[in-house]
């Protein structure tokens, strides 16, 4: 059992040093590891799982991590895979804000995080315009969009409530369209 | 600060983080920068540019981050504890019940209304980076053309990034 345990914390602790950039980014790590050279999963559901994780909330790595951990090992394996997946994060990160907290008073320090920023606008910019094109987007969809906007730039409502609100909607409007076609 | 508020404020921020990192961003905004004070415009920014190029989930890294800033190394602990647990008892409850709730009417009905507001959360995320971060014509430029680049070719995410900010050292002013 310890293990176990010990190996789902270090197959995760590789994944969570080794995948940059986040969420997507992931995905062709975690699949080689947890897929082809671990056997975890199978090919289909590592795509189901992947399919789960975005529509719940929080990271894919962490959920993947947690499914993968209950599975094998119980609460206790969900646990040492999560703590797993974090921990690399939680160490370079608390390591770069002991030591390196002045740095951008260095100015070019300063215009090398700013110009990450400008390549980080750019990502975010693509990958919007993807989810856009990969949804079905009927006048419910529109209709949502477009409040959503006006919440957030002119009515400044917090965003959390923003979520929540179109998550309301989509259950006044939207259920019955997904009662009549249920799944399988 | 209390460490509990730190834990309560982070499991509100993973409960509503659907659609990943960039989505998140105007949530985390609004909460630790503009309600809670936790942290600056600038460190925000400065958080999110280490935390793209650095290992592990945007989210993670971010929670680190501001729970370093309040509590040091027990905060920071405390933080991504706090942001990690809904989607562990989330999926916990699903690796149990075989998914039963993820593909219910009411829940898919809830997911498709967040859909259309993820997209909105984007364009917010690109608003505030641009508005807080940009304060000259130049940046804006680069992250325009820098998007043309990115759509066309395809580039390594991070080492796109880490050219990005190569640039900026010569060209921003």
């Amino acid at each position: 059992m310890i293990k176990k345990l010990l190996k789902l914390l270090g197959t995760f602790f590789y994944i969570g040093l080794f995948t940059l950039g986040g969420g997507y980014a992931m995905i062709p790590l975690m699949k080689q590891e947890l897929v082809e050279k671990h056997r975890y999963f199978s090919s289909e559901d590592f795509y189901e799982m992947f399919a789960i994780s975005q529509v719940t909330p929080g990271p894919i790595a962490v959920n993947m991590a947690t499914f993968i951990g209950y599975r094998e090992a119980g609460i206790l394996g969900a646990v040492f895979s999560t703590v797993g997946v974090m921990l690399p994060s939680l160490i370079i990160i608390t390591l770069i804000s002991l030591f390196f907290t002045n740095i951008t008073k260095n100015i070019f320090v300063h215009r090398f995080f700013i110009g990450i920023l400008t390549g980080v606008v750019a990502e975010i910019a693509f990958v919007t315009i993807d989810v856009w094109k990969k949804s079905t987007v009927d006048f419910f969809y529109y209709t949502v969009f477009a409040l959503s906007l006006i919440e957030i730039f002119i009515l400044k409502i917090n965003p959390i409530y923003v979520i929540l609100i179109g998550g309301a909607l989509g259950i006044i409007f939207k259920t019955k369209e997904f009662l009549k076609n249920a799944p399988h | 600060m209390h460490l509990i508020n730190v834990f309560l404020e982070f499991f509100k921020i993973g409960a509503v983080t659907f659609g990943g990192g960039p989505a998140m961003l105007p949530i985390l905004k609004r909460e630790l920068v503009t309600n809670l004070h936790w942290v600056t415009m600038k460190q925000f920014l400065y958080f999110i540019s280490v935390s793209q190029v650095t290992p592990g989930p945007i989210s993670v890294n971010m929670a680190t981050f501001v729970g370093y800033e309040v509590g040091g190394v027990f905060g920071a602990i405390t933080a991504t504890t706090g942001v990690a647990m809904p989607s562990f008892v989330i999926i916990s409850v699903i690796a149990v019940s075989l998914k039963k709730i993820s593909s219910s009417a009411v829940y898919r009905a809830f997911i498709a209304g967040i859909k259309p507001v993820i997209v909105a959360l984007l364009i917010g995320a690109i608003y505030l980076i641009a508005k807080g971060g940009f304060h000259t014509a130049i940046p804006f430029v680069m992250a325009i053309i820098a998007f043309f680049v990115f759509t066309k070719f395809k580039i390594n995410a991070f080492l796109f990034l880490i050219a990005m900010g190569t640039i900026g050292i010569f060209l921003i002013r």
